[in-house]
């Protein structure tokens, strides 16, 4: 029989062990805890391989959960077989590292001076880029902006009349709804006079933009900000935002009825346009800024060309976070389009796992490819 | 208490499902804390036989729920009979009473039909166990519905009102990852993983479950799905290819797998065309022997 005193122990240290999940990114809610403090005494703690088990099963809920679990329940049990007390004073909690402080002015201009001379290593030489550029478009001109226009609306349409399998009633339509044709009936003695009907509700797709637009991604930003422009105006459901150094939402800048009535809006209230790149950074900021715009119905498109300056963890990380609400993650790159292209920087290397579709953006043809993507 | 595991483990085994310590403790706690088990895993690995195993091991009858894509709350808790309550209005036509208690009378339990999730709400006697199968495939809006379902195991149905389970019904959910599943979802349930079993595993099931193979094509055979699950394939074999395969070999009465044998045979376990042109080159190459040694 155990005593008493060391079964309470292994329940402390049970809730030590699952804060310490919590501090190591697994999701370990306190009725986890609670129900993994009942295990304990439904099997046989004595059995390293049964306790783990017991423990895996309520204290693991996806996959991607049960590396991270062997290894914390080794960091943790390993060491606590021998000195649990030693082990757990050892071990405390780490303080919880301070929130990042968003990057004031000044700073940014410091940061960005080191960004800049980091983004220069990584890009593709000057002579390689340019011929990519002109390749692509030279100018912009309004013929282009009516074609930008027309894409936009194409696939506003597209979204607009998605059928979704469900029912609801409807005024007239093609199928009867038989449990309210039957209730009307009642009042005849099952005489059907009436009909009701029933249609498939359509679908409500909501779009979300995260469009990159940096230094290296200058040229592409023009086309891609008229594209926006033309999509907000055709399609009610869209928010987009754009991102170098910091994240910005320009939904209602959009909303002007003229483009460069939207632009001069924009260039007032976006500071870092062509400034360095932390993708990572930016997404977080709109995870954690925004967390009700990401559903199981909204489709996130990131235009970006890749090339991150900050963290490529936290890039990966923020793509995770949003590939798990969001109904789609879309990364559009506009350097994809290119034969040679390969995706090998590092922000391109940490988002892929994350992300459903990859696809080039440029030029009109792959912006109209679009449509595709989108339909949920 | 290590006795109830072991029990379950034998139990299970006993039914013809081979199992592990893992799974055993998994369905154990399930089973013990009252909770829904989520078993993921790779298509062909077993999910939907823990449930039926669970089912005869529980002595409880198995109500199944297969999951697809715009499943709604009709077709997964109830629908009215409608015939039935128009031939009720035509044969009442004539009833004086008011048309409130009329209607009241379409609409009670006798016009109901009990889809799945009514069924095991309202099941009488032992516990039975439902099992929810493929949930990844319906819709989000399906999972907060069942979310709901799950939570109390009580659902009100508008005209009739709240309907209560008896005894709580042993829930298990499988799901292939097609989607990912919500956080609220998960974290009601037991988590259970299955991974594709160890060639010990797998030989130990090959041979439960087809009684008539001789050991020396048990064990050819399962070393060579091992080696199938190495390659990258468009659609792994999982083990009910093994099973297909291994059934399907016994009843050509071989005893051992040869060249030949294999190219006719290739369609139990390889499911697409691309897998199967290419496996036939390595065939045509004389590679069997190095897919059947266990380093393959």
């Amino acid at each position: 029989m155990r005593r008493p005193a060391a079964e309470a122990d292994l329940l402390v240290h049970t809730t030590h062990f699952c804060r310490f999940l919590r501090e190591h990114g697994l999701l370990a809610t306190p009725g986890d805890t609670v129900d993994a403090a009942r295990v304990l005494s439904l099997v046989d703690i004595t059995d390293r391989a049964d306790f783990q088990a017991a423990l895996r099963s309520v204290l693991v809920h996806r996959l991607e959960d049960m590396g991270p679990f062997e290894e914390c329940f080794e960091a943790f049990w390993g060491a606590a077989q021998k000195a649990p007390a030693a082990w757990l004073r050892r071990n405390s909690p780490p303080v919880p590292k301070k929130e990042q402080a968003p990057l004031s002015l000044d700073h940014w201009a410091q940061g960005q001076d080191e960004g800049e001379e980091r983004e220069e290593a990584m890009l593709p030489a000057p002579s390689q880029l340019e011929s990519l550029r002109r390749q692509d478009f030279g100018s912009f001109h309004d013929e282009a902006l009516r074609e930008v226009t027309r894409v936009a609306r194409h696939i506003a349409r597209r979204l607009a009349m998605r059928r979704s399998r469900r029912w609801e009633p409807a005024r007239d339509g093609a199928r009867p709804h038989l449990r309210r044709t039957l209730r009307l009936s009642v009042k005849t003695g099952g005489e059907l006079s009436e009909l009701a009907f029933r249609q498939r509700k359509v679908r409500r797709t909501k779009l979300v933009v995260l469009a990159d637009v940096s230094g290296s991604m200058e040229l592409y930003a023009r086309l891609f900000l008229q594209f926006l422009f033309a999509l907000q105006h055709s399609f009610a459901r869209v928010e987009t935002f754009v991102f170098s150094t910091q994240l910005s939402r320009i939904t209602e800048q959009l909303k002007s009825r003229a483009y460069a009535e939207a632009l001069a809006e924009l260039s007032l209230e976006v500071r870092d346009w062509n400034g360095g790149t932390r993708i990572g950074e930016s997404l977080r900021a709109f995870v954690q800024g925004w967390p009700r715009l990401l559903d199981r119905h909204t489709v996130v498109i990131v235009l970006s060309d890749g090339w991150e300056t900050g963290d490529p963890q936290l890039l990966g990380e923020a793509l995770a976070a949003i590939h798990r609400r969001a109904a789609r993650l879309v990364w559009l790159n506009p350097l994809l389009g290119s034969p040679d292209y390969q995706p090998l920087t590092q922000g391109m290397v940490a988002a892929l796992p994350h992300l459903d579709v990859f696809a080039p953006a440029h030029d009109l043809a792959s912006l109209a490819q679009l449509a595709r993507h989108l339909a949920l | 208490m290590r006795e109830d595991i072991r029990r379950i483990q034998e139990l299970m085994e006993r039914e013809g499902y081979v199992t592990d310590r893992a799974v055993a403790t998994s369905v154990y706690l399930a089973t013990t804390l009252g909770k829904p088990l989520l078993v993921e895993g790779h298509p062909g690995v077993g999910k939907t036989d823990i449930a039926k195993v669970l089912a005869r091991v529980l002595d409880g009858d198995l109500i199944r729920l297969q999951c697809y894509e715009g499943l709604d709350a009709n077709t997964a808790l109830y629908e009215w009979n409608y015939p039935k309550q128009l031939l009720h209005i035509k044969l009442d036509e004539r009833s004086e009473r008011p048309v409130g208690q009329r209607e009241a009378d379409i609409f009670s339990e006798a016009f109901l039909l009990k889809r799945p999730l009514l069924q095991a709400i309202t099941h009488q006697g032992r516990a039975p166990v439902l099992l929810i199968d493929e949930v990844d495939r319906a819709d989000e809006e399906f999972e907060a519905f069942l979310l709901e379902v799950l939570s109390d195991f009580q659902v009100s149905i508008p005209e009739v009102g709240t309907v209560r389970a008896k005894t709580r019904p042993a829930v298990v959910l499988t799901s292939n990852r097609s989607r990912d599943l919500s956080d609220a979802l998960r974290r009601r349930c037991l988590y259970l993983w299955i991974d594709y079993p160890s060639l010990e595993k797998e030989l130990r099931i090959v041979r439960s479950r087809v009684p008539g193979i001789s050991e020396k094509l048990a064990l050819q055979l399962t070393t060579f799905m091992q080696s199938m699950r190495r390659l990258k394939l468009a659609k792994t074999p999982g083990v009910a290819e093994s099973l297909d395969w291994a059934a399907a070999l016994v009843a050509l009465h071989a005893s051992e797998l040869d060249p030949s044998l294999v190219q006719e045979t290739l369609g139990c376990f390889l499911k697409d065309e691309a897998d199967l042109r290419a496996l036939s080159s390595r065939l045509a190459e004389g590679e069997l022997a190095a897919l059947c040694s266990p380093l393959g």
